[in-house]
């Protein structure tokens, strides 16, 4: 299987941007909020989702054709819940340092609905390798806008990028800050990350008018 | 009684769910295009938040917590469940959905109709998990408290729902670039309204009142206690409780010196 | 599938299965898993604790470099010299008084039991050092830490942690920055207890002046500051007696 029909090549660049979850599908909103006041955050996150996503629709894949239809969603949402518990205990016996860094993302991970979304909309009419992809592309997708967000919101709100100062001394007023540039506090806090998947949101469908809502 | 007003009006507008903390926000996001479907959302959010959070936090406290389960016997005060918070939270939370999508289809037609479609998404409402982890962190006291914070956080998310559906309908009227139509504004709106409500930060919670009620204490007692310490611990105390401070200062004197 | 997935025994059967199954899984990984957890938590207190009186491996200003796990049993045996519990009027010496959970204890004085307070006391280069276990609650969930103070009561050093804090905001109360700013801190003000406070309005953001019994929040985590400084003043609270007699001491 390693060459991608046109098909399954769709599967993963759909959406990255057509098809984006969080631009167009509305999924997974609440993390994109919640964490992207730092890039490294940001980045941490989108890998997380990337795990977590893509093993959890080949699961629900596998499982498809014996869940019953009333159950489905607790057996989803345990599914999910197991995978992440079991991620986390083993990261915690063996790899503390590593789970210290992660423990924050697992609630986050496990609310996110980015991944019942995919779920219900995809893992449960379709093939593993299928939900594997489609797993693959949208928690990329999902990342893109993390970091794009992350980015921008790091380094206007703390003039800093992964925690290094780029924008010179705020303290000390030197570089940037040195012409009376002043970091925008607002920019770390939850609302700014609204606008500015917002403005993502109008970037991208004045790129591609075919996107636009009526209202 | 007066810690049931405070948390109610705290969890509406303080920790509002979706405005302080940002949690449900892919329903309240897609769900209010209209206000009528937006009531319906959110009056199955604010009923299933108010039954969940105090059912949780029965599992939380008899089942979960470190030592909870004291009450099976003695030998059983060592287990530690909370591991198992997550995946029983949810399982409550999907099975009350669930049942109540049941319970609602049989008795009511009718309200099935209106919020049938509704009922499944709030499974993966990340407000309704919330409100419940949000119980256990906070190590809310009571069952009267657990689901008052049920109830007034779904009422929280009722407002903010109907809020954003209401304008989302007005601004329909108005020229709205393009490209931002819809779900753009809705973001830009959304954020706009998280700034207006993080200035209710500042009510109640207010600042000074702690401070200066240990201010008060220490102006007290130091002047008593430091005296014992520096003087005689033998002198004679009127008060019972002050005579317990000297005993403690002198053993801790004692050790000190070791 | 022949089977006939929307019937309810089915249903049943499914749901009597995945449970058995999730539930025998979670349960052999906790067991398995249960030892080595509680032994990589007990060596993080221990680093914990040793970073709060300043024994750490930090080499510059960037980032919390702890004793490593190898070494942080014996360390902690060399500059700990005494750890003592405290239980109303009475105080023991215990080995393990580190081990104790303070979450637990604060549950059973709520209960109305005596809170047993643990509390160090490290020696370097001839310095004692008190150091408190702390703990108290941030925007999501549990945040915990410890100060240590000298004779003077004067901070030496502190560590903070948390189980959930919002990543990129609350969550940075474990950075440098946010850390070094409580050394040299005073808990005294005019020779009452007021603790220390995390302050929104600064007007020292170099946090110059050391006896203003506060220091500069962290922009966007007003919530976890404001459970930091409560947490603060709750923990020395319990152990002012204790505390007392020290400073009378000197």
């Amino acid at each position: 299987m390693g060459i991608l029909t046109k098909k399954d090549a769709r599967l993963i660049l759909d959406p990255l941007a057509d098809d984006n979850p969080i631009t167009i599908q509305v999924l997974g909103i609440c993390s994109a909020l919640a964490i992207t006041a730092e890039l490294m955050a940001s980045i941490v996150m989108a890998i997380s989702v990337l795990f977590v996503l893509g093993i959890g629709n080949v699961v629900i894949s596998l499982m498809r054709n014996i869940i019953p239809s009333k159950i489905r969603i607790i057996v989803q949402l345990i599914v999910v819940a197991t995978l992440v518990i079991i991620v986390d205990q083993v990261l915690k016996a063996f790899a503390y340092e590593l789970s210290k860094t992660l423990s924050v993302f697992v609630g986050l991970i496990i609310t996110n609905c980015i991944i019942m979304g995919r779920f219900e909309a995809f893992a449960l009419a379709n093939g593993p390798w299928r939900s594997f992809l489609d797993g693959i592309g949208n928690s990329l997708g999902y990342g893109v806008i993390l970091i794009i967000v992350g980015f921008f919101r790091e380094l206007l709100g703390s003039g800093t990028l992964f925690g290094h100062p780029v924008l010179g001394d705020a303290i000390e007023k030197t570089g940037l800050y040195a012409t009376g540039y002043e970091n925008n506090g607002f920019m770390i806090l939850p609302p700014a990350a609204l606008i500015v998947v917002g403005i993502i949101i109008w970037v991208q469908r004045s790129k591609n008018p075919a996107l636009i809502e009526e209202n | 009684m007066l810690e049931h007003i405070e948390l109610f009006f705290k969890s509406i507008f303080i920790d509002n769910m979706v405005f302080a903390v940002f949690l449900g926000m892919c329903s309240y996001l897609a769900v209010s295009k209209k206000v009528a479907t937006a009531v319906g959302l959110g009056a199955a959010v604010i009923f299933v938040l108010a039954v969940t959070v105090p059912l949780n936090w029965l599992l939380d406290k008899y089942l979960l917590q470190d030592g909870a389960l004291a009450w099976l016997g003695p030998e059983y005060a060592d287990y530690n469940l909370s591991f198992l918070s997550f995946i029983l939270f949810i399982a409550t939370i999907a099975t009350m959905v669930q049942l109540v999508e049941i319970v609602v289809e049989k008795f009511s037609p009718s309200l099935y109709n209106s919020l049938g479609i509704f009922l499944p998404l709030i499974a993966v409402n990340c407000a309704i998990l919330g409100g419940s982890l949000f119980m256990q962190a906070r190590e809310i006291a009571s069952f009267g408290l657990a689901l008052n914070y049920g109830i007034s956080s779904g009422i929280g998310w009722f407002l903010a729902i109907l809020a954003i559906a209401a304008i989302r309908e007005k601004i329909r009227y108005s020229n709205v670039p393009p490209p931002l139509r819809g779900l753009g504004i809705t973001f830009i709106i959304t954020g706009l309204m998280g700034i207006g409500f993080q200035s209710f930060g500042g009510m109640l919670t207010g600042g000074d009142e702690e401070p200066e009620e240990v201010g008060k204490t220490t102006v007290e007692k130091i002047p008593a206690k430091t005296k014992t310490i520096e003087e005689d611990q033998s002198t004679g105390r009127e008060d019972k409780k002050t005579e317990e401070i000297d005993e403690k200062s002198v053993s801790y004197i004692n050790v000190i010196k070791e | 599938m022949a089977v006939n997935r929307d019937s309810n025994a089915y249903t049943v059967l499914f749901a009597a299965g995945l449970v058995i199954v999730v539930g025998s899984i979670l349960a052999y990984l906790a067991f398995s898993l249960a030892p080595a957890i509680a032994e990589n938590m007990r060596l993080e207190k221990q680093q914990n604790i040793l970073y709060a009186m300043g024994v750490n491996e930090n080499v510059d200003e960037g980032s919390v470099n702890f004793v490593p796990t190898d070494k942080v049993a014996d360390d902690f045996k060399k500059y700990i010299v005494d750890q003592l519990v405290i239980e109303g009027d009475k105080i023991t010496s215990n080995k393990e008084a580190y081990l104790i959970d303070l979450k637990k204890e604060m549950t059973a004085a709520k209960n109305g039991a005596v809170q047993k307070l643990p509390l160090f006391i490290g020696e370097k280069k001839g310095k004692k050092f008190y150091i408190i276990p702390m703990y108290g609650v941030g925007l999501w969930d549990a945040i915990w830490g410890f100060v240590s103070l000298d004779d003077t009561l004067t901070v030496q050093g502190v560590f903070f942690d948390h189980k959930a804090e919002t990543p990129g905001l609350g969550s940075n109360i474990n950075q440098r920055y946010f850390m070094d700013d409580f050394t040299g801190e005073t808990i005294l003000k005019d020779g009452n207890f007021v603790g220390i406070n995390v302050a929104k309005v600064n007007n020292d953001p170099k946090n110059n002046i050391k006896d203003d019994n506060e220091v500069d929040a962290l922009a966007g985590a007003t919530i976890t500051g404001d459970g930091i400084s409560a947490m603060i003043k709750k923990s020395l609270k319990l152990y002012r007696p204790y505390l007392e007699s020290v400073k009378a001491k000197n």
